[in-house]
This record gives C-alpha cells, structure tokens and sequence, in this order.
C-alpha cells in the first residue's frame, strides 16, 4: 500500500497508462505475495527444523541436603531417570531433555532464588520440583512472574490453585480423607496427634479433628514438634501417648522426624499392631531409612506403592535399580515426579512446542499410563485423578494394599467438609478386614 | 495464633452457598467463575442489568466499573440483602467511593487470581452475619429503652395521683400487671395515653 500512494499523490500527465500501470503493480505485488509466501513457508519450516534441534532445558529444584532430602533425592531420580527414558525414545520432537539440577537444600528462600537462576540464567522454564509447602509457596510467585511451569510431585494439603503449577501428588481427598475414614471405622476415635510444625499437618489434622467430632470421638492430644526436633522430644511425645492410651496415633511428622517418631514409640513399648501409627506422610523411603522392623504395622494411604502390581510399576522400579542400585526402594513421591514427567514430555509433543503456556494448554486433560495405573490431569484445577489404596507396612519395609478405591478418584483441593468414602470403610470389602485382623 | 478447634461453618457453608455474579464475560469474569467452581459454590452469571435478585442468593460478587457507576440495583440497600464483594479494576478516587458505598468487607482486586476469593467470601459472610447479629441487637436495647421511658413516666403517674414514692408506685404497676396478665410495659403505656386523654 505504501508502495503505491506516491503514485496515486504524483502529477498525472497520463492519466490512462497511470492507471493501467498502478493495477500491473497490483497485480505483480500479489503475486510476490504469493511468491514470497512459497519461499518464506519452507524457510520458515528450516528455521523452525534447526531450532528443533536445540535441547529442551528442564529444571530440577529438589533439595539433595537437608531434613526432607532422603525423599526429594528419589524424587530427583525419578525425574533424572524419566528424562533418560523420553530421551532414549529419540526425545521430544528429536530435541533432547537436558536437566539442570540445583540444590535448594529444604530452604523456602534459597527455592525462589535458584527458581529465578534456572529461568533467567539457564533458560530453564519448565521446573520440576518443591516438597514441602513452604518451598512451593516460595516459588509460585517466580514461575507466575515469569510464566514458567512448575510441577509439584508430592501430595499435599489443598486449597491452592496456580495456572502456572501442575500438582501431581494427591490432594486431601485422595489420601487424608480414605486414611481417616479408614482408621476411625477400623481402630477407633480415640486419636492421638502428632505432627511437624507446618501447614500441612495443620491443615491435615483439621480433617482428622472434623472426622473424629463427626464420630463423637475424642483427640487424646496433638502435638506439634519442630522440623529438627531431637530425638528427646519424639520420646517425651510418645509417653505422653502411652499414658492416654489411644486407638491409633495419626502422624503428620515428615522427614527424619518420621524415624525419631518410630524408634520413641518402640522405646516406649507402645505395641503397633494394637496401637498403630497412620500416617499418610509416610512413604517406603522413610521406612528404608529406618528399618522394616520399626515400621511394621504403619498405615497409610497413597496412590502409589512399590507393591502395586502393574506392568509399568515392575518396568520402571527395574529400570530404576538398574540405573541407581539394585537395593533402592520406590515411593509415592518417586512414582508422582516419573509420571509428571512423562506427562510433560507427552504435552510437548502434542503441541510441538515447550513454550509454557502451550505446554499447559495441552496438559489439561492429558492422561498417562503411570506406575499406579492410568492417571488423568484434571481440566479444571491442574491436579491430578489418582488411584487411592490403603498400605500396611510388612516385615519387609513393603506395603501390603489392604483397600483400594474401585476407580480414579477426581482431585477436589478446595473441599471443606468430608464425606467418607464407602471404599475406604470397607464396606463389602470383607478380605481387607480379614488381613488387618490377621495383621493384629 | 491459636488455632481453632473445629473447621468453621462459613467455611462448612461454603459448597451450599448461593453467588451472583454481576460481571462481565471477560478475563476476570472467567477467573472468577473457575474459582467458584472450584471452591465448589453455585452461582450465576450476569451483566450489566439485574433488576431482580434469585431468590436465596447469599452473596453479589460485583464489578465496580467507571462505566457502571451510574447503574442502580432496586434489590441493594436493604436490610435483607445479601452482602455484596467489589472487583475493583480502577483504583481511583470515583471507583473507591462507589466501593465505599457497598458498605463491603473485603474486595478481590483485578486483574483476579484465584488466591485470595476463598478469604474474602469467608470474611464477608462472617462479618455480614456479625453485623446482622449486632443490628438485631440494637433494635432491642432501643425497644428496651423506649419501654423504659414509658415505664417510667406511669410510674411518674402513679407517684402523683396516689401519693406514694416511687418504689411503691412501680410495685403497684407490677402487680397490676401480674394480675392482668399483661405486660408492665403495655400497661404503663394505657396509663400514659389514658393521662393524656384526661388531660385535653
């Protein structure tokens, strides 16, 4: 258009040709149109092809030192082993997954920080990472900030929702609510309550306390100890608890306090298949950490256990000893980080692309064939539809499933009030009974 | 901070609560309602115009726009309606002032994420119903009062056409009342209007 206004504003000495000429420029100017956009098509597609020959950075933002590192490390791996996976299956798109692994050593501030270093100094943009809440919290504004992703592999307390977080661990309606419902209908409402000084054993307890005053129960205590509470603390907690006599204590204690918590009980000769501790805080790892002999008889409620019988669970734990040693045990934060992986390589292919907000278009409603059986991300609130089991630890440091949900449960992260779910009760599921009382 | 016993009922209420949303259909409007459905609250969708209110809404979540200033809602202002939550997009002096006349307890700033929702319905329906309380509890203690005052002038009443002091003056009211089976406050109140008469 430009091109030809001077024309148009020009003396006009003949008119005619003027005209003739200015519908030939049209004419001509179309077809380099047409011309150019041939030649520019399969440039563009070059330039796109080369760029696609760039590797894919991933961050990985879990804390290799530290009171919760015994866990986040297997979350690392998991990732790392993932990433290996996608890669040996030529990538995505032929681009490689490059990690870019930094510690953030269980400090919320030191999260932010190396969160803002993997997006502006490494590019990294799409972050796999955080276990405790405080670390999530500490990053959300970063990846908010500069539009990256995060993917949260580790069950949480709720009420949370970012456009920019993918949750993959289990919300409280998927282990809080089957674990309590469970133990109240088996053991009793006498609760005793122990937990780690933050959020999420607060909140986790007030789903416990909403439950037991349904039930007219009664909470015997409950008690809050710092993350680096010392063994002496753990034991004045469990004679406390021995002298109250409750039906079952209900642990949200997390990290190396998990250990400090058994080994108190058994010092104070409180009997676990009498007086067993539920925890669904508690994963394979922390029992490896502490001996199957202290563990034995934990209750807890994940999506995921080593034990659980799928083609995937036995393909991916080998491929996991078989890469990091041969006596490593999985867990549920393990199995959330591989999956989540997976399903962001899946995503990326779908929309050919890894810029974020694409990336996150395509995860929505994306479903992945992960350890547990087939998982869903949900459209509406970026958690994920998960498999629900109750576990028993064994002699083994293993967990025997003693109820499973009958299907996928729909993440809720916003729900208040609680029903029971009628799987979890063990209603109808007489074999479940059976082996608990076997277990006693 | 001490931490409360048992999960709050406004937080209990909240899946059964009724919202209108008086917003428009754009970026906001749908953070809002996504929040909503995840919170788990029912709720409706309207703009610019609602002249009448759903029956059993408990709570407006309302754009605040310099071109909506204008607009009046027949259903607002009354001592039945429903608390009322601004979305503010303009922070200027006009908007705050329209803000300020809602008599609101919290606002959701835009552009509106989904942290912050859940607090201000939880704030708003606590207060509300605390104002509600309190209102309710004004307009006793002035009902007690004005009775007070009539009690007082019978009493008044009685110390002069009978001579007696005032104790006895109420006692006597007392137990006419009692006998009567009425009321000490409609009784004192015959008493007054039937000295009036007698004094035209």
């Amino acid at each position: 258009m430009r091109r030809t206004q001077p024309a148009r504003l020009a003396p006009q000495p003949h008119s005619p040709t003027r005209l003739a000429s200015r519908k030939r420029v049209n004419a001509c100017f179309l077809l380099n149109l047409k011309w150019l956009h041939e030649l520019l098509l399969p440039c563009a597609s070059a330039r796109k092809h080369m760029s696609d020959t760039r590797a894919i950075k991933i961050g990985v933002l879990y804390s290799e030192t530290g009171v919760t590192s015994a866990v986040e490390t297997t979350q690392q791996r998991a990732t790392l082993l993932a990433i290996e996976a996608v890669n040996a299956a030529g990538g995505v798109m032929g681009r490689e997954l490059v990690p870019v692994c930094l510690d953030p050593a269980c400090d919320p501030s030191r999260y932010a920080l190396l969160t803002e270093q993997l997006i502006v100094d490494h590019g990294a943009r799409l972050i796999m990472g955080c276990y405790m809440s405080s670390t999530r919290k500490a990053v959300i504004p970063v990846v908010e900030r500069h539009n990256a992703l995060l993917f949260y592999a580790t069950p949480y307390e709720g009420f949370e929702y970012s456009r920019n977080v993918f949750y993959a661990g289990a919300a409280p309606n998927q282990n809080i609510l089957p674990l309590a419902s469970f133990m109240l209908s088996r053991f009793g409402t006498r609760v005793a309550m122990v937990g780690s000084d933050y959020v999420c054993p607060y909140e986790s307890n007030r789903v416990m306390s909403d439950l037991i005053h349904e039930r007219r129960g009664e909470k015997v205590c409950e008690i809050y100890l710092p993350l680096d509470a010392p063994q002496a603390s753990f034991l004045e907690v469990a004679s406390q608890i021995k002298a109250k006599r409750p039906d079952f204590i209900f642990s949200t204690v997390v990290g190396d306090g998990i250990a400090k918590l058994h080994r108190a009980l058994a010092a104070s000769d409180i009997d676990p298949h009498l007086t067993p501790v539920a925890s669904h805080m508690s994963s394979e790892t922390e029992v490896a950490a502490m001996g199957a002999d202290l563990a034995e008889g934990l209750i807890t409620c994940s999506s995921y256990f080593q034990s659980v019988n799928t083609p995937e669970n036995r393909r991916s734990v080998q491929a996991y000893r078989a890469r990091y040693g041969a006596d490593l045990v999985t867990n549920m934060c393990w199995e959330a980080a591989y999956f989540q992986l997976h399903l962001l390589a899946e995503a990326m292919r779908q929309c050919g692309t890894d810029d974020p907000t694409l990336v996150a278009r395509a995860l929505r409603g994306l479903e992945f064939e992960a350890p547990q059986g087939r998982v869903r991300v949900d459209e509406h609130n970026n958690h994920t539809h998960l498999h629900p089991r109750i576990g028993r630890c064994n002699r083994y440091g293993q967990f025997d499933i003693i109820a499973s949900a009958p299907g996928r449960v729909p993440p809720d992260p916003f729900v208040v009030s609680h029903q029971a779910p009628a799987w979890a009760l063990g209603l109808g599921d007489t074999s479940a009974a059976e082996l608990l009382v076997e277990g006693r | 901070m001490k931490r409360v016993d048992a999960t709050h009922n406004v937080l209990k209420d909240l899946r059964g609560l009724q919202v209108v949303v008086l917003h428009p259909r754009d970026q906001d409007g749908d953070e809002l309602g996504a929040q909503l459905q995840r919170i788990g609250c029912q709720f409706e969708t309207y703009w610019p115009d609602l002249d009448v209110l759903p029956v059993g809404t408990d709570l407006v979540l309302m754009a605040v726009r310099p071109e909506t200033l204008s607009q009046r809602y027949p259903w607002m202002g009354r001592l039945t309606s429903p608390p009322v939550i601004p979305v503010v997009a303009f922070e200027n002096p006009i908007t705050i002032a329209a803000v300020l006349q809602l008599d609101a307890y919290a606002t959701i700033a835009s552009p509106v994420r989904s942290a912050g929702l859940m607090t201000a319905i939880a704030v708003t329906l606590h207060q509300s119903k605390a104002r509600r309380h309190r209102e309710r509890h004004i307009e006793r203690l002035e009902q007690k009062a004005a009775h007070q005052r009539v009690i007082q002038q019978a009493t008044q009443i009685v110390m002069a056409k009978r001579g007696v002091p005032e104790a006895d003056a109420y006692q006597l009211l007392r137990s006419q009342a009692m006998t009567q089976r009425e009321s000490i406050e409609s009784l004192a109140s015959g008493i007054v209007k039937a000295q009036a008469t007698l004094n035209l």
